[in-house]
């Protein structure tokens, strides 16, 4: 199999890449009905696939589950998902010959043995659906012609799936056709029917390619994400013990301080998340980030080249021939770091002093994000999907850090974000140390302890316009605006 | 223990509540009942006694360490808790949650007494069972048992009988009784008649501040309050339909629900079987049965939030379930309120837009809502006495008011069927006896047909002549 993407020709791979469209509610008028009485099997039932079906079959439609045969004889955890909620579920040979529409959601790296097991027992003009594009794109996966191929990628977890759409609302999802499987062009109505049937038409629905999907999602996790994150974590944490914090003090700031940051970002962009902090702080941290926006570049651009050429996944796949191997020693590795071994001290810190001690973090934060972004958008992916895979993700990823600090989030989040997040660590660590040997507490660990905030008004004015106007700003703040459920209603 | 001193303190908990200048002295083996209107402070007052609330001015000495608490603070903590500890959402295993084993023993420190309390709230079959599986009464005995059985020097019971299920009440009252020698006791009751001979002095608050403090053996004081708690609400007017919505009409000549030969398993565990059961339009019931009968299973059956509804013979307005209809073209024929529903009704929101979202049948609101709809809402809380607060958010009101809330967003659509799941848990007797007219006047009336769920005998309608009993 080859390279999906690196068969395309010029001209193609942009016009994929540049494909993304936020759709408008009234085209999802029809509801589900496309799908009703078709019979929908899902291949594995765990997070996305028991969360979806849930969804899928609260929406009216047929679901069933089919498990690998292991899974059923012993009884694990995903037969036990699918059968304590009342759902039928068999081995491939007694349900993928009767399905009309087939949701792979198995992890990833399983999806080339199982799309290549499951594909030949599939009836005459059936469809296959993915929630990430990775086989088809990366590891070129080629499906029966008569077969229509689809993505419906919910942009959260698979609880969250869940809880939104008990609430009667959803979560953003991006839909996508393989117009090389579209034999009888209904991908779309498929994809669109089966979007609704989730809940995620009430939350905004993004019209993507499998390209797009892939190429930014490897971008988004493997840099701002887990990467930055990561790095951020373990620069802050040394440097704070380093300068004589406390280091339990320094640990909760670090583990907690992501998730704090991340809150505001979540809620309002990165202008909310740098309006929490004081006047002067604020300066400081858009000047830090503009320093290490210009130190870290061309790591994002090589990032977004490797995955480009796809000689990210070429390496990675490598690595799953060999076991893992790499991948196993950095994951060692991370857990043997001193901020992974030091317990987090006890007393509560004020919301307000995460920011306030962490004005370093949050110049990471926005570095990362908008470097991100941008990477993203000059290589030709819309504002709207680089978004999706930055700004959007970055509270996710801090909220796992808060949970589990870094060894147990890298072993959560998929093997390639994983594997990803330690190239960019790699790389990321040694290139900020000369910035790293500039700063001090006063940016991370201690606060600027300032009697008083004194600020330039001309200064603040071009600060405030900088990060304003930055155009992950414009593009969040309209897709925010259909996430309703986080906006306060008045 | 020492005496606890309250001292001209001013507590606040949050920006639209405080307690304020509360003299207060509890002497050990005194015991306190604490009565007030719903939103008066009765929960917070207990609470200052677990440490919650920020003294803004005066102080509260005396507090011992050991302090059993049963309280809906302490509950959600709790859940809270689990959920913390859940990471579904990050693992592809489905949390089965702490299991009631270890919630009792984590805590209990007197053996004899926890064999006791299992036997008598019959517990044993629920050791295994995850905490937040449990039903409402399940979940207040596992409360009570962590209280009761951690040596406590004094106990702190917020309406240590609700949800308890009728035959439980006498015995727990009991066990609470040969305590009173023993430990101090402050004990919050919404409901005056519940309060027991064995309380020697009675709080009454309002709005966030101590307005009478009685001894029991007073007994003309004790008369006194107790006629000012049953002033009688005159005159009530349900807000009239949304003459805009459009539920779909119903066929009259079918009931709105049929179960044939319903059961709900979990693995090896049957929680009913064989149940057969039909709604007709305007016939009223009555549900009652022992907590962990499966009422709530049952009710959950007909609104489509279990999961086994699909493998169950049901038929709800016209659909049989699975034959391709959805969730929420069931929903909207029904108005559901229940104790899960506070738990799960955690989006931010206020109250006005709490109440439209009975039109949507959501959680949160993400609709615009017309102006027919934000009217209605608006008599509605004026009805609850809320209509001042109609910006505020939800999460800053008491319990006994989100259940209010809760309530007239059950009834603002006027739902064909309207599901109360005990819904006066947690009211105080004013706000109870508006709620019992309010559910009279709907059975007379020809929209609505109720399916009612409670414990309590003295909560009885008048209109419900039909009668199912689980368990
Ligand atoms: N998690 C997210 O936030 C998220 C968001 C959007 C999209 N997605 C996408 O959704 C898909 C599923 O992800 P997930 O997080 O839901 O995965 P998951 O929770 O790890 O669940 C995977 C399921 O597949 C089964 N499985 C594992 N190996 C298998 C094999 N070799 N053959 C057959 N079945 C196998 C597992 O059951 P047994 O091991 O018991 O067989 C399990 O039920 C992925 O494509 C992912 O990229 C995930």
């Amino acid at each position: 199999m080859a390279n999906y993407f690196n068969t395309l020709t010029l001209r193609q791979q942009l016009s994929q890449l540049g494909k993304c469209e936020f759709m408008d509610p009234s085209e999802f008028s029809d509801g589900s009905n496309y799908l009703l009485g078709k019979k929908i099997v899902v291949i594995g039932c765990g997070s996305q696939g028991l969360n979806q079906g849930l969804n899928l079959r609260d929406s009216g439609l047929d679901v069933s589950y089919t498990l690998r045969e292991a899974a059923i004889t012993e009884q694990r955890q995903s037969w036990k998902n699918a059968t304590e909620n009342g759902f039928a579920v068999g081995t491939y040979a007694e349900l993928i010959p009767g399905a009309d529409l087939v949701l792979n959601l198995t992890p990833d790296k399983q999806h080339g043995a199982v799309v290549t097991e499951v594909v030949p027992l599939m009836k005459q003009n059936s469809c296959l659906s993915y929630s990430h594009g990775f086989n088809i794109v990366e590891e070129g996966m080629h499906i029966r012609s008569d077969i229509t191929v689809i993505m419906v990628a919910p942009k959260c977890p698979g609880t969250e799936v869940r809880e939104e759409y008990k609430r009667g609302f959803g979560v953003p999802t991006l839909i996508a056709v393989h117009e090389d499987n579209d034999p009888r062009a209904e991908g779309l109505a498929i994809a669109k029917a089966y979007a609704a049937g989730t809940g995620g038409h009430r939350a905004g629905v993004l019209m993507s390619s499998f390209i797009a999907e892939v190429k930014s999602d490897l971008m988004g996790e493997q840099t701002i994400l887990c990467g930055m994150l990561q790095t951020g974590s373990l620069l802050c944490f040394d440097k704070m013990v380093e300068n004589g914090v406390e280091p339990g003090y320094a640990a909760k700031l670090v583990q907690y301080g992501w998730e704090t940051v991340g809150e505001a970002l979540k809620h309002g962009g990165i202008t909310n998340m740098m309006d929490r902090l004081s006047n002067p702080a604020k300066i400081r941290a858009f000047e830090l980030a503009q320093e290490m926006k210009d130190i870290m570049r061309p790591l994002y651009l090589k990032h977004m080249d490797d995955i480009m050429t796809g000689d990210f996944s070429s390496g990675m796949m490598d690595d799953w021939a060999n076991g893992d191997k790499k991948l196993l020693d950095w994951r060692k590795e991370t857990g043997e770091t001193v901020f992974e071994s030091t317990e987090s001290s006890d007393p509560e810190i004020p919301e307000q002093e995460y920011f306030d001690h962490g004005i370093l973090m949050v110049a990471m934060v926005k570095a990362g994000v908008e470097l991100a972004f941008e990477t993203m958008t000059s290589a030709g992916i819309k504002e709207e999907s680089a978004y999706y895979e930055s700004l959007h993700e970055t509270p996710l990823i801090a909220n796992l850090i808060a949970r589990k600090k870094l060894f147990e989030m890298n072993s959560i989040i998929s093997d390639t974000a994983e594997y990803g997040c330690y190239l960019y660590n790699h790389a990321c660590q040694p290139l900020l140390s000369d910035f790293m040997a500039k700063v001090d507490t006063d940016v991370i660990g201690r606060g600027l302890g300032l009697n008083d905030f004194y600020v330039d008004n001309h200064r603040l004015i071009e600060v405030n316009a900088a990060i304003r106007n930055h155009p992950v700003e414009a593009v969040g703040k309209t897709l925010r605006a259909h996430m309703r459920a986080m906006k306060k209603i008045v | 223990m020492n005496t606890i001193e309250f001292n001209r303190a001013t507590i606040r908990f949050n920006e639209s509540f405080s307690l304020a200048d509360i003299e207060w002295r509890i002497a050990p083996r005194e015991i306190w009942a604490i009565t007030g209107a719903n939103g008066s402070g009765k929960s917070a007052l207990v609470a200052t006694l677990a440490g919650k609330g920020e003294i803004m001015s005066g102080s509260i000495e005396g507090i011992p360490p050991g302090v059993g608490v049963v309280s809906l603070e302490a509950q959600a903590e709790l859940i809270e808790r689990e959920r913390e500890r859940d990471d579904s959402d990050i693992t592809d295993e489905i949390s089965q949650g702490t299991p009631v084993a270890q919630m009792l023993d984590e805590v209990s420190t007197n053996s004899d007494l926890l064999d006791r309390l299992i036997e008598m709230f019959r517990f044993a079959p629920l050791l295994g069972r995850g905490f937040r599986k449990l039903s409402t009464g399940e979940t207040r005995k596992v409360l009570l048992t962590r209280a009761l059985t951690c040596d406590p020097e004094m106990l702190v019971l917020d309406n240590p009988f609700e949800g308890l299920d009728a035959d439980t009440v006498p015995q727990v009252r009991e066990m609470l009784r040969q305590k009173s020698n023993e430990i101090t006791m402050v004990l919050v009751f919404n409901r005056f008649d519940e309060i027991p001979d064995f309380v020697t002095h009675i709080v009454y608050l309002e709005n966030g501040s101590i307005k009478y403090k009685i001894e029991t053996r007073d007994s003309s004081a004790v008369e006194a309050l107790s006629q000012l708690l049953h002033l009688k609400k005159t005159d009530i007017e349900i807000p009239k339909a949304d003459l805009n919505e459009k539920i779909p009409v119903l066929d009259d000549s079918s009931p709105l629900v049929r179960i044939r030969n319903a059961s709900i398993r979990y693995g090896q565990n049957t929680v009913f079987q064989n149940l057969d059961w039909c709604i007709w339009p305007q016939q009223h019931w009555q549900l009652t049965g022992p907590n962990g009968s499966g009422k709530t299973c049952l009710l959950n059956l007909i609104t489509g939030d279990h999961p086994q509804s699909y493998s169950n013979d049901i038929f709800v307005f016209g659909y049989q379930r699975g034959s391709g209809e959805s969730i929420w073209d069931i929903k909207q024929y029904i108005g559901y309120v229940s104790t899960s529903l506070l738990w799960e009704y955690r989006v931010s929101i206020n109250l006005i837009n709490v109440v439209i979202s009975g039109f949507y049948d959501s959680i949160g609101l993400y609709n615009e809502a017309s102006a027919s709809e934000k009217r209605i809402a608006l008599q509605w809380l004026r009805l609850l006495g809320l209509e001042g607060q109609a910006d505020q958010p939800f999460n800053c009101l008491s319990y006994g008011e989100q259940r209010l809330l809760l309530i007239a967003r059950a009834m603002v659509k006027h739902p064909p069927l309207l599901i109360l799941d005990e819904p006066c848990l947690g009211l105080d007797d004013i706000n109870r006896q508006l709620i019992l007219a309010l559910i009279e006047k709907i059975c007379l009336g020809s929209e609505s047909t109720v399916l009612y769920v409670n414990h309590h005998a003295e909560d009885k309608i008048k209109g419900i002549k039909y009668h199912l009993s689980l368990g």
